[in-house]
């Protein structure tokens, strides 16, 4: 075989497994900043805890209309906060699904949506949708205060205004899941099924 | 210019690698696809719904076109058009302010806003598939070539992947690490 022949078969399969390095490396370091990141980015990163009272806050919204989100309710229900937003497109494929929902969960459960930015997108975010069935609230701390980062995110209120379930939601089952995480008293469905039951006490 | 087939069969193959995937994604999850080209805020609403898809299809037809050397010219430059053309709507609402925007590039599980990366990627990779639209010479292929493609395109595929996730991912956190600091 010429020698140059050789030498380039070398060098491509150096190539190939040096890539492979470099691809190994770069997931280690994003392991590393995930390890990392909640010391730098201090107290805020936790969240609520499922079992943990939730913070009573008095909110308005879009419609006007004074809400309450928190605290304890004297008719015995429950309350989901789905977080959504104008820019999320699987916010929008799952509404369908949130209003469904919203009618076969009635007996126990009233919904509301919240959000976070421009209040004209919203506005036109929900009647493009036709929202108006649900109490709809922008407000940032009420986003902080359950540590929303990804859309569409749900959490679940008992009627004690006690967080029983929470989790990012991409499909109906999804949001059944939490449901049924709600039902069973865990924090979510990888908990049930780790085994690993939620602290239902307070 | 001239292109050497080795070099144009790799290319066909990586731009194969990278347009197959993002049709199937779009069309396997439609109504997603459709709420985040809507999201773009580019194009007239009421059009939204039957333009968007054409998009997977007018992918995957430039990619059988890639293969077919009569319709050679048209699919790269078809191709280059249609890369530069997302690059100008992560432009456009990136100047507009709209950091938060879902850039729909990863998938339906994964989200990942604009950011100004991108829209140099996609400038890149609109140039690098011209060569495509040039003739290439009439070199035979022998087996050594085609070792070179198989290496060549596993490296790019790696090496895609590899700067994806350091871009998308493993830089944003490591800049918030900074910032906390």
């Amino acid at each position: 075989m010429n020698p140059l022949v050789v030498s380039n078969l070398l060098l491509w399969l150096l190539v190939v497994v040096l890539a492979v390095v470099v691809l190994a490396l770069v997931r280690q370091v994003g392991v590393l900043h995930e390890r990392i990141t909640p010391v730098g980015a201090l107290m805020l990163a936790k969240g609520l805890k499922v079992g943990e009272l939730a913070p009573t806050l008095p909110l308005e919204a879009l419609s006007g209309a004074a809400v309450t989100v928190g605290g304890a309710r004297a008719d015995g229900r429950s309350l989901l906060i789905l977080f959504v937003s104008p820019t999320c497109p699987v916010c929008k494929v799952l509404l369908p699904v949130l209003k469904s929902s919203r009618k076969s969960e009635s007996d126990w459960l009233d919904m509301m949506l919240a959000s976070d930015g421009d209040l004209a997108d919203q506005r036109a975010f929900v009647a493009e949708h036709g929202l108006d069935v649900f109490p709809y609230v922008v407000s940032t701390p009420l986003g902080l205060s359950y540590q929303v980062s990804r859309l569409p995110y749900a959490v679940i209120l008992d009627s004690e205004g006690i967080l029983r379930a929470r989790g990012l939601i991409n499909s109906r089952e999804h949001l059944e899941s939490l449901f049924e995480a709600k039902r069973l008293g865990v924090a979510s469905m990888q908990d049930f099924l780790e085994g690993r039951h939620a602290s239902t006490s307070a | 210019m001239v292109v050497d087939p080795t070099v144009g069969l790799v290319l066909i193959l990586a731009y194969a690698a990278l347009l197959l995937p993002a049709a199937w994604h779009k069309v396997r999850d439609l109504p997603v696809f459709v709420a985040t080209l809507d999201a773009y805020r580019v194009l007239p609403r009421a059009l939204v719904p039957a333009l968007a898809p054409l998009v997977p299809v007018i992918e995957a037809a430039v990619v059988v076109g890639l293969f077919v050397p009569a319709y050679r010219a048209l699919a790269a430059d078809t191709a280059a058009a249609l890369l530069l053309l997302y690059a100008l709507a992560m432009a456009i609402n990136l100047v507009r302010g709209r950091v938060d925007l879902d850039c729909g590039c990863t998938g339906p599980l994964e989200r990942r806003p604009v950011a100004a990366w991108m829209v140099y990627r996609n400038a890149l990779l609109a140039g690098l598939v011209l060569p495509l639209s040039r003739p290439w010479n009439g070199r035979a292929l022998d087996g050594n070539d085609f070792f070179t493609v198989a290496a060549a395109l596993a490296t790019i595929v790696i090496l895609w992947l590899a700067i994806d996730r350091l871009l998308g991912d493993v830089a944003p956190r490591g800049a918030l690490l900074k910032a906390s600091r």
